[in-house]
């Protein structure tokens, strides 16, 4: 039962109270802007304090960890492009805006894990928080490739159809278009403001940090809690969707994780020999799918895929799976290594 | 009795990621300005409650002359056919100063 017992912290029953609400539709809501300004708050308060830890950190092991995550972020979605494929029941174009989302990464899973930790007691490094900042991106990029050659494909066994292989936008030609994506996933909000206030976090003056602990730290478990409340109810309301995205998508949005969380925790152990609560903290990205960055970029980029599609898999499926029983899962697995 | 003028008026409901890529349409199209609303509603990208900055609508008003629509409703279709999930409805209004249509934003 000490699994349950890990699990019985108030984030992650929140978690539930929101599910809960939703399924038995209660009419509790939360103002509409509220999870907007709580994820920044999240962001900002992660951001500064692994750029405070980070500051007094290894800047080589960092510089190896931002490398190992953007071999996660390049290789995950390739994976889960070929998974969606080989099913043969999913579209190609379906399967590159899905894969991308479980390259890219959850801010919210990865914060419930350190409040698993910290339930714990177990220490964690602040290297997997330069992971997630980094590994917001690179995913869009291999989204956008797997999409073009997928349409390219498609375009080429329709003969003559030949429409649909641009991408370019009305008054637009193809390279300012490309250009514009770039832009748009690297200069995401979530990835300015997470890199940014890392870089706060780092070359503030510690004295000057201390102040802005109660901010970051004392009050931030209360703040995590009312995100996770909100995410419940995002993943409930969401469930009614099962039916429209079908058994094979359900499955895969929690095989891919684990598959994720497997290689997750090899590069945590082995290739980055981090500690038991480092190591859980990178199986928990590399399982997490993102609900922040990638879904505007596929909307823009893709949008011959369907947004309920990957908004289900990412909120409804694998954030709850990841939360309830991956975390705990791919800490086990961590120990079972380490020992 | 005020004397009123037609013109048309092009109704867009679509995800608020698309707001820069439309307003580059209708700036192009010559039309003199443009209303956006937030919306949350339900279709065939599934519910978007408006919660989360992923799963938020807008419906965009654009007023402007029946010869700029084919214009605008041009490259609207291309969107569409490109597989933008766009709801477009134009219907007819009346306005008292129909100058205030006329040149570009």
């Amino acid at each position: 039962m000490s699994v349950l017992s890990n699990l019985l912290i108030p984030a992650v029953l929140f978690f539930a109270l929101g599910f809960v609400a939703r399924v038995i539709k209660s009419d509790l809501r939360f103002p509409q802007d509220l999870s907007k300004i709580l994820s920044i708050y999240l962001l900002m308060a992660i951001g500064l304090h692994g750029g405070y830890e980070l500051g007094k950190a290894d800047l080589g092991l960092a510089f190896i960890a931002i490398i190992w995550a953007l071999v996660l972020g390049f290789t995950l979605p390739v994976l889960g492009y070929l998974m969606l494929v080989a099913t043969g029941r999913v579209d190609r174009m379906n399967a590159a805006a899905i894969a991308a989302h479980y390259g890219s990464v959850s801010a919210g899973t990865f914060l419930t894990a350190i409040a698993y930790l910290d339930n714990l007691s177990i220490s964690y490094e602040s290297y997997p928080v330069i992971m997630l900042a980094v590994m917001e991106s690179p995913a869009i990029i291999v989204g956008l490739l797997l999409a073009s050659w997928s349409r390219q494909r498609i375009a080429a066994q329709q003969s003559g159809g030949a429409a649909g292989v641009s991408l370019n936008l009305p008054g637009e030609d193809s390279s300012s278009s490309l250009k514009s994506l770039l832009h748009e996933a690297f200069t995401n909000g979530s990835v300015v403001l997470l890199i940014g206030s890392m870089l706060i976090g780092a070359v503030s003056a510690p004295g000057s940090m201390e102040k802005l602990f109660p901010f970051i730290d004392d009050i931030f478990m209360g703040f995590l809690c009312m995100f996770l409340f909100e995410m419940g109810m995002e993943a409930g309301r969401r469930i009614k969707e099962f039916k429209k995205v079908g058994p094979i998508l359900v499955g895969f949005g929690i095989v891919m994780p684990l598959v994720g969380g497997l290689i997750g925790v090899a590069v945590g152990v082995w290739a980055l020999g981090l500690s038991e609560g480092g190591a859980t903290l990178v199986a928990v990205l590399a399982a997490s799918a993102s609900y922040i960055a990638v879904p505007p970029a596929m909307r823009l980029a893709v949008p011959e895929s369907n947004p309920s599609f990957y908004l289900t898999l990412a909120l409804g499926i694998t954030f709850p799976f990841n939360v309830v029983i991956g975390i705990p899962l791919y800490h086990a697995l961590v120990q079972q290594l380490m020992a | 009795m005020h004397r009123l003028f037609p013109e048309k008026l092009v109704n867009i409901i679509t995800s608020d990621h698309l707001e820069d890529t439309l307003v580059r349409v209708v700036r192009r199209r010559g039309a003199s300005g443009y209303t956006i609303v937030r919306a949350r509603g339900a279709g065939s990208s599934g519910e978007q409650s408006g919660m989360l900055s992923v799963d938020t609508n807008i419906k965009m008003h654009i007023i402007m002359s029946e010869e700029k629509l084919e214009g605008l409703l041009d490259d609207l279709d291309s969107m569409i056919r490109r597989g933008y999930h766009l709801t477009v409805y134009v219907s007819d209004v009346s306005v008292l100063y129909p100058e205030k249509f006329e040149s570009g934003f």
